[in-house]
């Protein structure tokens, strides 16, 4: 069965950085991978940005129209459309972290709709050292607003907080702490915390709630924000 | 002190809640409608003002009303939405207001493109609106800094009753980076320091009605006011000048650098001193006032042989080197125009090559 993963959430939340690692991770175990950049709020630090990188792994690539020629039009390309109609193993969807857009799948409801029971994951990736979203009422308030234009519900949290280059684990225990009380407070479950292989190591090793931890996943990265890798590789 | 990991554009507008602002009126333009975005949600949550204008015209004129009340007010923009605030600006400065204003520099001239610019360096430092007047502007070279001038930018406003402008860039608006944020500032407008504040209280400590006003109608009177004005100025330059002298010492070469180029600069300014070779750097901090005569001793200083002005423009603070470096050393330039930036090797390039011929 086409597994399906949309990822929501925040700016600045890691949604880009996990789509790459998702896709890499079904790549590397010889599946069919589609990504799919449907970020059309803000036209710096975008998954397209990586197209090369992506594309050396043999997973094809839908980027929105326009993209990296300063034009925002905000438009999707028909393409999308071959993340339901053609025969892949792992759709990856990145989707704009607000509401705004969040609406861009809205769009597909009804191709959602058709997937078989199972198929689609719905991913709000959280880092709570991020400034909307570092407490549980924050959490719950932005899943719900990005629920209602997505016309999706939410499958689940992934706990992915980081401080970029300056990440210790206490920020994934911080997280972990601020997303537990969300998920009891919205009944949604926590079903990713990812993370540095080193900080998750350390984090896994404290002995937390594993209801609130859900499957590990050590990250890499791949998207770089800050000045010291600016100056040093580009943007 | 928790650390936070901020977009610049969301950093710069806690920086200014946090330094006692509750009033922002502004309207959406790429790559600053961070700012406005999240002042839209922030704002409700303290009990301050959001709001956006109809138009950069409504928004300036907003900012022009608030102020007269004495609170700290803010507004931001990218460069052709601060070409459309140059006449709000121009009377707030006639009628002596403090606030800040934020240029989040693009490429221009005309729409030009939304990748990062410096090309409104002559409309922030040479008046921009029309009239006698000055801004007093900061440009700042990282998010952390950005954080940090916010405040000094509405003490700066609040003290010599002026405008204020950041000027910024979209390099440092979209950046991440982990960040400290400043206490939170709770201003209370202090009439004993703003008699001139019509904000309908206090009438009893003031010698008169509070008239906020930029029209002087009898030329006597517009000489006395422009007197006060350039007063005002003097005393600005005299006090508020702010720069950054980094790795001087034994420099052969000084590069003059402002916001995200100097940092691009710093970074083959430090390849070369491995290499042995030294040059400095030289960032003003406040581009108007500009610090003439710290340049003009930076590059007269022993060893110097040459200064290298480094501009993501056609060359527009150049003439302000020039005037400080004042015929007494070589001044060359590196631009680089249409929102391309500077590459460090670029500039090490062009420092080497310099280098052979001095």
């Amino acid at each position: 069965m086409k597994e399906v993963i949309v990822l929501i959430g925040n700016y600045g939340s890691g949604k880009t950085e996990l789509a790459l690692n998702f896709a890499f991770r079904a790549a590397r175990q010889g599946k069919k991978v589609e990504l799919l950049d449907l970020d059309m709020v803000n036209t710096y630090f975008r998954l397209t940005d990586r197209a090369n990188l992506v594309k050396s792994h043999e997973i094809r690539l839908v980027s929105p129209n326009f993209v990296h020629s300063s034009v925002e039009t905000l438009s999707l390309p028909a393409e999308v459309a071959s993340a339901f109609a053609l025969d892949w193993d792992t759709v990856i969807f990145d989707v704009g972290g607000d509401p705004a857009g969040a609406t861009a799948l809205g769009r597909y409801k009804e191709d959602f709709d058709a997937l078989p029971e199972g198929s689609l994951t719905v991913l709000n990736v959280v880092n709570t050292r991020r400034p909307m979203a570092g407490t549980p009422a924050k959490l719950v308030r932005l899943m719900r607003d990005m629920g209602r234009p997505s016309r999706q519900a939410v499958s689940g949290f992934i706990n992915n907080t980081n401080l970029a280059r300056l990440a210790r684990p206490e920020d994934l225990r911080y997280g972990y702490e601020v997303i537990r009380e969300a998920s009891i407070a919205s009944g949604v479950p926590v079903l990713y915390t990812t993370g540095r292989p080193d900080l998750l190591e350390t984090f896994l090793s404290e002995g937390h709630d594993p209801a609130f931890i859900g499957e590990p996943m050590a990250i890499e990265t791949f998207m770089h924000r800050d000045w010291e890798t600016f100056t040093k590789e580009g943007l | 002190m928790a650390l936070t990991l901020m977009k610049g554009s969301e950093a710069i507008a806690e920086a200014a809640i946090r330094a006692g602002c509750r009033y922002f009126f502004g309207y959406p333009i790429t790559p600053q409608t961070e700012i406005p975005e999240y002042m839209s949600e922030r704002m409700p949550e303290i009990g301050g003002c959001f709001l956006q204008a109809e138009s950069e015209v409504g928004a300036i004129n907003m900012v022009y009303g608030a102020a007269g009340t004495g609170e700290r007010v803010l507004t931001s923009s990218s460069s052709p939405g601060v070409s459309l605030k140059q006449e709000g600006i121009s009377y707030i400065a006639g009628a002596k207001l403090p606030c800040v204003i934020m240029n989040v520099m693009r490429g221009g001239p005309g729409l030009g493109s939304i990748q990062a610019g410096q090309a409104d360096y002559f409309q922030a430092t040479k008046g921009g609106g029309h009239g006698d007047y000055h801004l007093v502007v900061f440009a700042p070279a990282s998010v952390q800094e950005a954080i940090d001038i916010m405040s000094v930018a509405f003490d700066t406003a609040d003290k010599y009753q002026c405008p204020v402008m950041i000027v910024a860039d979209g390099m440092i608006c979209q950046m991440m980076e982990p960040v400290e944020l400043p206490e939170m500032k709770e201003y209370k407008v202090d009439l004993e320091k703003k008699p001139w504040a019509a904000n309908g209280h206090g009438f009893s400590k003031k010698s008169g009605r509070s008239i906020i006003n930029s029209m002087y109608i009898n030329t006597e009177d517009l000489t006395v006011h422009n007197q006060n004005l350039q007063a005002i100025y003097r005393e600005i330059e005299a006090n508020e000048v702010r720069f950054e002298a980094y790795n001087m010492e034994n420099a052969e070469i000084i590069v003059t650098a402002f916001g995200t180029v100097a940092r691009i600069a710093k970074s083959a300014i430090d390849d070369l001193k491995e290499e042995g070779i030294n040059v400095g750097l030289f960032r003003p901090i406040t581009l108007w006032p500009f610090p003439y005569k710290e340049l003009h001793d930076a590059a007269v200083a022993p060893g110097v042989k040459a200064v290298l002005d480094v501009e993501l423009n056609a060359g527009q603070m150049l003439e302000d080197v020039k005037l400080a470096v004042n015929g007494d050393t070589k001044v060359d330039l590196l631009s680089r125009l249409g929102s391309q930036m500077p590459t460090p090797e670029e500039i090490k390039e062009k420092l080497l090559s310099m280098r052979e011929v001095l």
